[in-house]
């Protein structure tokens, strides 16, 4: 065996994946060669101080009671944002109640087209995304010419004018709502600082933590 | 026997992390007392900062309770603790690389009395130890977490590849490359105080 070869084994012996046969010329060939003996000894000596030596430097003792205390605190601090939650979806519902209402949600006596047209727009309003071009034109451009598709292409006219206009309205109110909630999470925040249980302020001031660097 | 052993291990881990689930503090504290030296080890050799450590065990340890809901049980409990713990400890690692430049481990005095027995050991080894360390501080940090895994923590290749979210082959080339250089750094080592090292450790014959 050349020392290439006897090299190339050296991880499996190390890992002990080493077939008995493998071992017995590994063996072998570093009898003979010095220069292999003494790397693989490096290598094992090395592995055995990494995976013997003690651990110079421990955990704070009461670590785990300060870990659990912060799993409580943090309970209890969901518990606080669920609260929360709930005081500011109260007003949030009764807008969305606004909304639906403005768009006719409940008004049974709209068409299924332009009521599914309306949701659509409710909800990409909400979204905050782009408003999509409405694609009940282009659906129906294909039928122009005749009489009642035109007619049903005006009321869809509009019926969109009266959206655009709405759209507007909605937006601004949902600001307004948006405006509220944010004062009030301003206030929740603001509270929450004085708060003497905010686990945010006091997970630093536990003892342990004034250690800096190594020892 | 040995595979009962592990089954019966494995069994009383599931049932803990049940309890767990359910919101029992007790199990949450066995948990905690089961795994924090190991992560603790860990982490602080990654960091080699005590208080870095610390926070970022303490932080691995509320990000696996909070997400509990997550953990497959046909992993073990500490192989999804690290994975947690040493993405967290890269992070630090980085953002404060990002601050203070590249860490130089080479400057950070290494402690000493880390031999296993209480024996007084000649300068030699002592000095051997130290330098295995300090060889270890210069490897990269995922040759060194393979390492680190592999030697302290007696992981498998496999386990370590799932904690470093690398496939088992490059954990693989990572530890050659870390006893590669490791060889080459402690090369100075003389004949003598190898061969004392390995009289004394009994690793010879
Ligand atoms: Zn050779």
């Amino acid at each position: 065996m050349r020392c290439e070869a006897a090299q190339n084994l050296f991880d499996a012996y190390l890992d002990g994946e080493l077939s008995a046969g493998q071992r017995t010329e590994l063996g072998a060939h570093c009898v003979k060669c010095a220069d292999c003996r003494r790397a693989l000894a490096l290598m094992e000596v090395s592995g055995h101080i990494m995976t013997s030596d003690r651990e110079p430097v421990t955990l704070d003792a009461n670590f785990t009671d300060r870990l659990l205390a912060c799993v409580d605190e943090q309970e209890s601090s969901w518990m606080r944002r669920w609260q929360r939650w709930i005081y500011v979806a109260a007003p949030l519902a009764a807008a969305a109640v606004v909304l639906m209402g403005f768009f006719g949600f409940f008004d049974s006596n709209k068409g299924r087209v332009a009521g599914k047209a309306e949701t659509g727009q409710i909800e990409s309003v909400i979204d905050d995304s782009e408003i999509p071009e409405p694609f009940l034109d282009d659906d129906l451009e294909v039928t122009d010419g005749d009489a009642p598709a035109g007619e049903l292409q005006q009321l869809i006219r509009r019926s969109q004018n009266n959206f655009d206009t709405r759209r507007q309205d909605v937006e601004s109110l949902l600001e307004k709502v948006d405006l509220t909630i944010l004062q009030k999470i301003d206030v929740l925040e603001q509270l929450n600082e004085q708060d003497p249980t905010d686990p945010e302020k006091h997970k630093n001031d536990l003892p342990g933590h004034d250690a800096s660097g190594d020892e | 026997m040995k595979i009962a052993a592990e089954d019966n291990v494995r069994e009383l881990e599931r049932k803990l992390i049940a309890r767990a689930r359910s919101g029992d503090k007790l199990a949450l504290r066995e948990l905690v007392d089961q795994h924090k030296d190991r992560l603790f080890a860990f982490i602080w050799r990654m960091t080699r900062n005590h208080h870095d450590a610390e926070e970022v065990c303490q932080d691995a340890f509320l990000k696996a309770f909070a997400s509990l809901e997550s953990f497959r049980d046909e992993f073990r409990f500490s192989t999804w603790l690290f994975t947690i713990g040493y993405r967290m400890c890269l992070n630090r690692m980085r953002k404060k690389q990002a601050i203070n430049g590249d860490i130089d481990f080479a400057s950070m005095p290494l402690p000493s009395h880390e031999s296993p027995s209480d024996n007084v050991e000649s300068a030699e080894a002592a000095q051997l130890r130290s330098d295995v360390w300090s060889a270890v501080d210069q490897l990269s940090p995922q040759q060194r977490a393979s390492v680190l895994l592999f030697y302290r923590q007696s992981m498998s290749c496999q386990e370590i590849a799932r904690i470093l979210e690398l496939p088992v082959a490059t954990v693989k080339s990572h530890l050659h490359r870390a006893r590669l250089r490791l060889r080459n750094m402690l090369e100075s080592t003389s004949e003598k105080d190898l061969l004392q090292f390995r009289n004394l450790s009994g690793l010879a014959g």
